[in-house]
């Protein structure tokens, strides 16, 4: 995949916030700041100081890669209605990625399992193989009991729930995905809501 | 001024440009209503997600409308709260990537001052000003002396005036929203149960419907016990006189008391019929004025018009940390 040259990265999908800010395909900096519930009030400023020590603004970025879950709903929400503004007020790129591979790329391990909690035991999980720093998937995205999915795999896996993301390597894995309509972008829930489970009863 | 407002508090993604805090040159709202509608009230879940399908949408009609260019826009107005916070949390993000990408002003607007600056959409305040705000989360009566200036003079001890007669509706098994469908159907009955006044003859200004919300539902429950036929029409013209009563006259004392040049209503409930009615019939000696019924729901407009008039007045702008507030008060 082609990209532009001046990339941000952003992911609010865990307790941490991620940004990147990648030039001509390399990190030229990123924050992995942890915060409980505030991402919505550290983010801007976040980006701001980050595109301040390279000297850029917000309208020179060129491309927006965006992490849409599964997580936190009200997380990634911000980091999804974040990128769709910025990429739909500068009419730029938006690409999407699993917020779960990007918590993948965290490990150097040959077998990965990246996990979200979702509280009562659940988790947004899915798993990795790794070859010379290329990711694949094995197992999809999916919201199911941790134990039970842990107690099922038959090999050593890296039980990754935070760390340093590297983005790069979704980027080389073909991990990301373009986004044809800016406006239709929405975060990959895995579930629809309590509401709608009961109606459907 | 051009002024960008964002509404995303409840249940309506919307986005306006207003010039000088009164003309409206676009006013977009994506309302949600048809959803919500099928679980009999707003699911938070469901609004928050609703909110991010539509955002940069509703943006992009709203500055095509206006005819104009993010550049020319020169201040950003969102509602910071009170509301649901995973709504407004929304607008909030939104509001901070426009703010940063054109380097422009941002202001946060309480929604109870957006309610009460819908009124200068179509005619210039006056001051001193008596504001009734009444909406399905406020009861509040609000002394403006001079613009941006609220002090309050009384609220309701328990239920919002539009929660009593989404309950109301519900017993009376009337589709969502309640309140338009009470208000219609009691165009059509009497009154002729005489419910209670509560608070009518206080000495304050205060309200309270919990106590005539539980004495309606439960002399309609006796009534289904007794196998008495009930009118709904005239349970719900009964219900109505007895809202709008106490509310004209706490509203029509505080002005008298106070002197006001005119009084204002605001809000959802401002919509009402029989209380616009009643309003103007029994209040002759001070003009009362109603936003038109577009802008008595919740939108972006009047969330632009109080923004521009709480930075001409405070010249205080928001940073980048500017935080969402679900129960914000107004000051
Ligand atoms: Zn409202």
């Amino acid at each position: 995949m082609n990209l532009p040259s001046k990339l941000l990265a952003i992911d609010t999908a865990t307790k941490s916030i991620y940004l990147a800010l990648l030039i001509d395909g390399k990190t030229v900096d990123s924050i992995s700041q942890e915060g409980e519930s505030n991402h919505s009030v550290t983010i801007m400023p976040l980006i701001d100081q980050l595109l301040i020590k390279q000297q850029l603004q917000l309208n020179q970025i060129e491309g927006i890669l965006v992490g849409i879950g599964p997580g936190s709903y009200t997380g990634v929400r911000i980091g999804v209605s974040i990128a769709k503004m910025i990429a739909y007020l500068n009419s730029i790129e938006l690409y999407s990625f699993s917020s779960l591979a990007l918590l993948a790329s965290c490990s150097e391990s040959m077998n990965i399992l990246s996990s979200i909690d979702a509280r009562r035991g659940n988790a947004f999980l899915s798993t990795y193989q790794q070859t010379n720093g290329i990711l694949t998937v094995v197992n999809q995205d999916q919201l199911t009991n941790l134990e039970t999915f842990k107690a099922g795999l038959s090999e050593v896996h890296d039980l990754i729930t935070e760390g340093m993301p590297k983005i790069e390597k979704l980027i080389n894995s073909n991990l990301i995905y373009q986004v044809a309509d800016v406006h239709a972008l929405v975060p990959n829930y895995l579930q629809i809501t309590e509401a709608e489970r009961n109606k459907a009863i | 001024m051009i002024v960008l407002g964002i509404e995303t508090s409840c249940d309506e993604t919307s986005v306006a440009l207003v010039k000088d805090g009164k003309t409206v040159l676009s006013n977009v709202v994506l309302s949600q209503i048809d959803i919500h509608k099928e679980y009999g009230g707003v699911v938070p879940e469901i609004a928050s997600r609703e909110h991010v399908k539509g955002v940069t949408l509703v943006f992009d009609q709203a500055i095509k409308k206006a005819g104009l260019k993010y550049s020319d826009v020169d201040l950003v107005a969102v509602t910071e709260g009170p509301g649901l916070i995973g709504s407004l949390l929304i607008g909030v993000s939104a509001a901070k990537v426009i703010a940063m990408n054109y380097q422009i002003p941002l202001i946060g607007v309480h929604h109870i001052a957006g309610h009460i600056y819908a009124n200068n959409l179509e005619r210039e305040i006056e001051f001193p000003c008596l504001a009734l705000v009444v909406s399905g989360g406020h009861t509040e009566l609000i002394l403006m002396k001079e613009h941006f200036d609220f002090q309050k003079l009384g609220e309701t001890q328990d239920d919002a005036v539009g929660e009593a007669y989404d309950k109301i509706a519900r017993v009376l098994n009337l589709p969502y929203p309640g309140g338009p469908q009470v208000d219609k159907l009691s165009a059509i009955g009497q009154d002729r149960y005489n419910f209670p006044r509560p608070m009518i003859d206080t000495n304050d200004y205060n309200f309270s419907f919990s106590g005539l919300k539980s004495h309606v539902i439960n002399f309609h429950h006796n009534m289904v016990q007794r196998n008495e036929e009930i009118n709904n029409a005239d349970f719900a013209r009964s219900f109505q006189e007895a809202v709008t009563d106490v509310l004209v006259q706490k509203t029509s004392k505080a002005a008298k008391e106070y002197q006001v040049k005119q009084i204002i209503v605001a809000g959802g409930v401002a919509a009402n019929r029989g209380l616009r009615a009643k309003m103007l019939e029994r209040i002759t000696f001070v003009p009362v004025y109603f936003p038109s019924m577009q802008f008595c729901t919740d939108n972006a407009a009047m969330i632009a018009a109080a923004g521009y008039f709480k930075y001409q007045k405070t010249k205080l702008v928001s940073d980048y940390y500017l935080n969402a507030d679900s129960r914000l008060k107004l000051q």
